[in-house]
């Protein structure tokens, strides 16, 4: 159990630095210059630590959400979407000011949850009801929310004298409170934690969390042991979506005080690798996103100062994913074989 | 007046649907066989990205059009060792293939031209695009014969359905398995090819936008049959056509709302599919 924990972060370390090494060599750059760099960047200073906590806070809400849904057997790849729904319902509520800054903040994450749960909800209906793949519908709704988003922000919710296609900017009293002062670092980081916490609970916990394991695990004895397929199904994806959907929605309240549909660099896709690396338990998932917002942050340092592209971080972050798709098959394989 | 933008929405209609097909062919071939390819997408992205560096380096865009297909097929056999050899989740593995190409194209885009989001022009086919539009259809009714009128055919099928089967009688299933991920994996490649030295001259970042997820959704809506798939792709290449005559007739249809329409049409017809239809047996089950 212990080991099992470990093999994923250090897996993940070993293609890091074989990998980023290839890709620095490939950009004519020695990987000490850039390792230096991505370090550097990535927890050189104040602001350099907290701007990873920042990417660190938009990774780990997705990747929470990810967590529950695959630990219930249920492929949710359409966290990219969802947070896109989320910060758009949480912004479109925001934009007013209709009540104190706590109820105002606490109100605003409620409508980011709710538009990314919807989202999910969508997907979850279509498994529960008609058995559609949620594979592929979470994918085509990504696509669906961009388009979505984008109509919204270039006609309807666009800010008046905008710019570019991006909303009003949010009431002040809508914008997260700051952590470190000068810093885009807010309050959503120890909610994400918290979050954390509470999904780490209701999984191993919680009726719920046993009937959603249950699910992941052996979806035939769990229907026969009377355990609500349709409705667990549709509502993990909905609480998924809702994980998702706070993410953008801190993304909105604490980061752009705004929203535009370039908000996300694919937080909804790398919060897979995310989860797996933390092992799809919640707390665990923590670290792990601290280390890819270590990445994410770093990166950008690593093609300002070194010159590598930063997309050297996608191609990290792909095989790491690629990688430890082996590992939960394998150690399901092997827990069986021992029991 | 009619006439020709009806004549024009069914040719726009059959050369959006290309790249899809031929993504939608290789999800076929692939699921046949037992693996789902959810990387699609990724090889897509890599074929077209490659097709482009090739043929600017050697000025020959047919080069090029090569280097998309092997490109595509490398990363397909990547996703396909590691399905059969590493028993990985296909599904996951599939995503990190899209990420790795993706990552890769960008990353490429920066170091061989110094700029992101798109590359400069290349040679492209030009008017030889249109032998690619009707190639995918000659392929889709090959693909139909070979699948289920061969006795190769029969073997890819019956190692989606049973592989162990296939084992009894002295085949490999994991060889087959592998090679038909990596036709997959060029089939997407040729599609993406087709994307940017086909219908464009150059690469940009994100120039797929999903066609590979699409084509998953008209593998379903095809009933995992190659002229079913390639007739769903069809469809789905109809609504992304329909964009193009829309725009600047009807002003108040948005146009962001229209490019959302094949995504809209491929949700609701996966909605309508399934439930009736059935995947192969042992599709997305490591053997």
């Amino acid at each position: 159990m212990r080991l099992r924990v470990l093999t994923g972060p250090l897996g993940a370390v070993a293609i890091v630095v074989v990998l980023g090494s290839a890709t620095m060599l490939a950009a004519g750059v020695s990987p000490i210059v850039g390792f230096a760099a991505l370090v550097g960047g990535a927890l050189g200073g104040r602001q350099q630590i907290a701007e990873t906590l920042v990417q660190t806070t938009a990774l780990l809400f997705p990747a929470l959400g990810i967590c529950l849904a695959f630990r219930g057997g249920l492929f949710n790849i359409g966290a990219e979407g969802q947070l896109l729904a989320g910060g758009l319902c949480a912004a479109a509520a925001g934009i007013h000011a209709f009540a104190p800054a706590p109820l105002e903040i606490a109100a605003v994450l409620c409508a980011g949850a709710l538009g990314g749960a919807a989202w999910g909800a969508i997907a979850g209906m279509m498994k529960a009801r008609l058995q559609a793949s949620e594979i592929i519908s979470t994918l085509m709704l990504n696509f669906v929310a961009l388009f979505a988003a984008q109509y919204l922000v270039n006609g309807p919710l666009r800010a008046p004298h905008a710019a570019g296609p991006e909303t009003a900017a949010l009431a002040p009293q809508a914008v997260l409170p700051v952590l470190i002062p000068q810093t885009r670092l807010t309050i959503a980081l120890p909610l994400a934690v918290l979050l954390a916490i509470v999904l780490q609970f209701v999984l191993s916990r919680t009726t719920y969390g046993f009937a959603l394991r249950a699910l992941g695990d052996a979806p035939e004895a769990a229907r026969r042991n009377g355990i609500a397929v349709a409705r667990t199904t549709w509502t993990a994806l909905a609480l998924s979506g809702a994980c998702a959907g706070l993410g953008g929605a801190a993304i909105v309240m604490g980061e752009l005080h705004r929203f535009n549909t370039q908000l996300s660099p694919g937080y909804g896709f790398i919060a897979i690798a995310v989860a797996l690396v933390g092992d799809l338990q919640p707390l665990w998932v923590c670290l792990s996103a601290l280390a890819f917002g270590m990445l994410q942050s770093g990166g950008l340092a690593m093609q300002a100062i070194a010159q590598v592209p930063k997309d050297a971080i996608g191609v990290i972050e792909g095989v790491i994913v690629l990688v430890l798709a082996a590992r939960r098959y394998i150690v399901t394989k092997k827990e069986i074989a021992a029991a | 007046m009619t006439a020709t933008v009806v004549a024009a929405l069914l040719w726009l209609t059959f050369v959006k649907a290309t790249p899809i097909v031929y993504a939608a062919l290789g999800g076929v071939v692939s699921e046949r066989s037992g693996v789902v390819n959810v990387g699609l997408e990724g090889m897509m992205t890599i074929g077209a990205f490659s097709a482009v560096a090739v043929s600017r380096a050697t000025g020959d865009p047919w080069i090029g059009l090569v280097a998309g297909v092997v490109a595509g097929a490398l990363a397909g056999a990547v996703l396909g060792w590691a399905a059969t050899r590493w028993k990985v989740d296909q599904i996951v593995a599939g995503m990190g293939i899209n990420l790795v190409c993706a990552g890769a194209a960008a990353y490429g885009l920066v170091l061989l031209y110094g700029q992101p989001g798109a590359s400069p022009q290349v040679p492209s086919l030009g008017e030889a695009y249109r032998v690619l539009v009707w190639f995918a259809l000659v392929l889709a009714i090959a693909f139909q014969w070979w699948l289920h009128r061969t006795v190769a055919g029969l073997r890819v099928r019956a190692c989606g359905e049973n592989p162990h089967a296939v084992a009894a009688a002295g085949f490999d299933p994991l060889g087959v398995r592998l090679q038909m991920v990596t036709w997959s994996g060029a089939l997407a490649g040729l599609g993406g090819a087709f994307l940017s030295i086909g219908e464009v001259n150059l690469f940009s970042d994100g120039m797929t936008a999903g066609r590979g997820f699409i084509a998953l959704a008209a593998v379903i809506f095809g009933r995992w049959t190659p002229l079913g798939a390639a007739a769903a792709a069809v469809a789905f290449g109809f609504f992304e056509a329909l964009q193009f005559v829309v725009q600047g007739r009807v002003p108040w249809l948005s146009a962001n709302l229209v490019q959302a329409a094949p995504y809209v049409a491929a949700l609701i017809a996966l909605a309508g599919a399934t439930g009736r239809v059935r995947p192969p047996a042992a599709d997305g089950v490591p053997y």
